[in-house]
């Protein structure tokens, strides 16, 4: 059993509307971090319930996530004024002892992080009914075990809080730095983040109770509509977005960091390029592969390498596919140019 | 309307060494090959969700009494025969189909019939009925077989990396709409829109919820479900899709080491945390080493972590209930 650990469900509220008084599966806490010993690295983060994006048809978002800063209670290291998506990326090195302090709870909700393919222990994995949702701050302490492409994201009613945005890349450099997948890996001159996730605008509309306080909200059929790269609108503003959207030089070796963000089946193609994928899931493949294309499913991660030979312009296309049929919903568009 | 009063997984028919005890697989490998017999009542009934909402089901059962969602499950190894009888205890037609090794064709109603054939290669497959594509399928009449290779009691395949305890996880989706139509001889006239979500017939249950903690309801307690073990204890987990969406298993605290996928060897064994799961019957073999959680600091050795899916509209019921879906608990004791 969970002895080592508090785990009360707190009837915190109760859902509006006459609905019936179900109690909200939430275990709110913000114990101290057991063994906390001095970091080599610290994120500061916040969590936010309001932020937004605007779409390249011209439509408003809203969007959670997470922000650097924190330490007041409530989250409000920004002063309620919402911010980024994806959340601020995490960068740290192998071996490093990393603190990552969440400050969620009061006006904001609770949440929690999780750093997704990091395997600390059960309080600092961040999984709210295992361990806790942090309402204050807690400190996750883990160690960077093994270089490679990660991300964090919340683990609070995770279905509608990482639809809603609350995740960023967490990447592991090896002891070399950046500029080398991992010891002994290949070397890479420029480099790309590319987290790919579909948006269900209907479910942003939802309130922090939906889904963890009972009754039906929807949360079994997502109905994307809009399709991002790394929080960019992949109808359009991707193909240029200078954050997505990679330049580069003949002779010059692009690391793509690919991460399956969203919860459907993806199909990434690479427009013509061929990538020799080195490492998923922050582990070295034992022999690396070369792909056209890469069919992944949630929360997957592809590290690939590509070596153009002359210069051109090479469209990259991710498909995310239905569950079920896996037919096409939508497409997002990024470029590769090589000069 | 008869109620299911829990599945009787490891208590199928006459062959009590099908599975063993812990609800893990057990198995004792032979030098020759042998019988292994079974029998399999087709019932129908209701299984209570997560919300309360009885759904309709038919199973591969363990009596003509209860309701068995999924059947109870195989084991046996290469160049076995196995004897399977099936008692159609209902008033339409099904069928018992193991791709590439059995086929029963038509079990008329009120019929029963035994098959008999060779187990194939190693690996693990869906047994299930093909009739009434893919709806009986779907309203419950499917489970899993695990082959072992002759002689062996500890890889998947000859030469595999080695295990010490297996399990098999039946994952489905379930949309009731669905279900019902199935009940009442028709077919489903709606898209597929699954609501519920199971992994061997059971949801997660979460603290403080009615039936937390009970290991006939709740997979995280489930014996035949939940991985336990101490470092070391490396476990083979056979999983299949019964169901129609392909979706993504993640596991915590350790990457698994992911040997096959549609009953195909890999052709080299990646580490993985997160790994794609083929739908219509698609199943993934991996194995998950109960290695000391790397990234823990201060070094750990116990804990309790999650396996759930990541494509997260399976972790909630009837449309909310967010984690009463396709997880289980990991608990390095
Ligand atoms: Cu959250
Ligand atoms: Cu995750």
């Amino acid at each position: 059993m969970f002895s080592a650990l508090k785990l009360k469900p707190i009837q915190m509220m109760h859902t509006g509307g006459g609905g019936g008084g179900n109690a909200c599966y939430t275990y709110p806490d913000a114990p101290a971090t057991p063994g906390l010993t001095t970091a080599d690295v610290v994120f500061d983060r916040s969590a936010h319930m309001n932020g937004s994006i605007t779409m390249d048809d011209g439509r408003t978002v809203r969007m959670w996530g997470f922000n650097t800063g924190g330490g007041g209670m409530g989250g409000g290291g920004m002063g309620g004024g919402g911010g980024p998506f994806p959340s601020p990326a995490m960068r740290v090195t192998e071996g490093q002892i990393v603190h990552t302090r969440l400050t969620a709870g009061m006006m904001n909700g609770t949440h929690t992080i999780h750093h997704h393919g990091i395997e600390p222990s059960t309080e600092n994995d961040g999984v709210g009914h295992y361990s806790f949702d942090v309402n204050g701050t807690y400190t996750y302490q883990w160690k960077a075990s093994h270089a490679g492409t990660y991300f964090y994201h919340c683990h609070t009613n995770t279905v509608l809080h990482a639809e809603m945005g609350m995740y960023g890349a967490l990447i592991i450099d090896p002891p070399e730095g950046p500029g080398t997948l991992y010891s002994g890996g290949p070397t890479y001159d420029v480099e790309a983040v590319w987290a790919c996730d579909e948006i269900d605008s209907s479910w942003h509309a939802l309130s922090w109770t939906a889904g963890t306080c009972g009754g039906d909200v929807g949360l079994n059929d997502l109905n994307p509509d809009y399709f991002v790269i790394t929080g960019v609108d992949g109808a359009q503003s991707a193909l240029t977005d200078p954050g997505v959207a990679v330049t580069m030089n003949t002779g010059q070796r692009l690391l793509v960091r690919y991460i399956c963000a969203g919860y459907l089946p993806q199909r990434i193609d690479f427009g013509g390029l061929t990538a020799t994928v080195h490492m998923s899931d922050g582990r070295p493949l034992p022999n690396p592969i070369q792909v056209q294309s890469l069919e992944a499913s949630s929360a997957e991660r592809y590290d690939c390498i590509f070596q153009p030979g002359s210069p051109g312009i090479y469209e990259v296309t991710v498909e995310y596919l239905d569950w079920v049929s896996g037919e096409t919903l939508g497409t997002a568009r990024t470029r590769i140019t090589v000069q | 309307m008869k109620r299911r009063t829990f599945l009787q997984f490891g208590a199928v028919g006459a062959a009590g060494t099908l599975t063993g005890v812990g609800g893990l697989l057990s198995w004792t490998p032979r030098a020759r090959a042998a019988t292994v017999s079974a029998v399999y009542y087709i019932t129908d009934g209701y299984v209570a969700q997560p919300d309360g909402l009885n759904v309709y089901f038919k199973g591969y059962s363990g009596s003509s009494s209860s309701l068995a969602v999924p059947g109870a499950p195989l084991i046996a190894q290469e160049g076995d025969t196995l004897q399977i009888t099936i008692v159609n205890t209902l008033n339409s037609d099904h069928s018992f189909v193991i791709d590439g090794m059995v086929d029963s064709s038509v079990i008329g109603a009120g019929q029963v019939q035994t098959v008999s054939f060779v187990a194939g290669s190693p690996g693990s497959y869906l047994f299930y009925d093909a009739l009434n594509a893919p709806y009986n399928r779907l309203a419950g009449l499917h489970g899993g077989i695990a082959v072992m290779p002759a002689g062996s009691s500890n890889e998947l395949y000859p030469g595999s990396p080695t295990f010490v305890q297996q399990s098999i996880w039946v994952m489905t989706e379930i949309d009731p709409a669905w279900n019902d139509r199935v009940r009442r001889g028709l077919t489903p006239d709606t898209t597929f829109t699954p609501r519920y979500f199971t992994i061997n017939g059971r949801s997660m249950r979460v603290p403080g919820s009615a039936d937390y903690g009970n290991p006939d309801i709740d997979s995280g307690y489930h014996p035949g479900t939940r991985l336990s073990g101490s470092i070391g204890d490396r476990t083979l987990v056979r999983i299949l899709n019964a169901g129609m969406a392909t979706h993504s298993v993640h596991f915590h605290a350790n990457h698994v080491e992911w040997l096959a996928r549609n009953g195909e060897i890999r052709p080299d064994i990646w580490k993985k945390d997160s790994l794609m799961l083929p739908n219509n019957r698609g199943s993934l073999d991996v194995i998950y080493p109960f290695e000391p959680p790397p990234d823990a600091h201060p070094a750990v050795t116990t804990g309790h972590y999650p396996m759930h899916l990541h494509d997260e509209m399976t972790q909630t019921a009837g449309g909310g209930l967010y984690q009463f879906g396709i997880a289980t608990t990991i608990a390095f004791e």
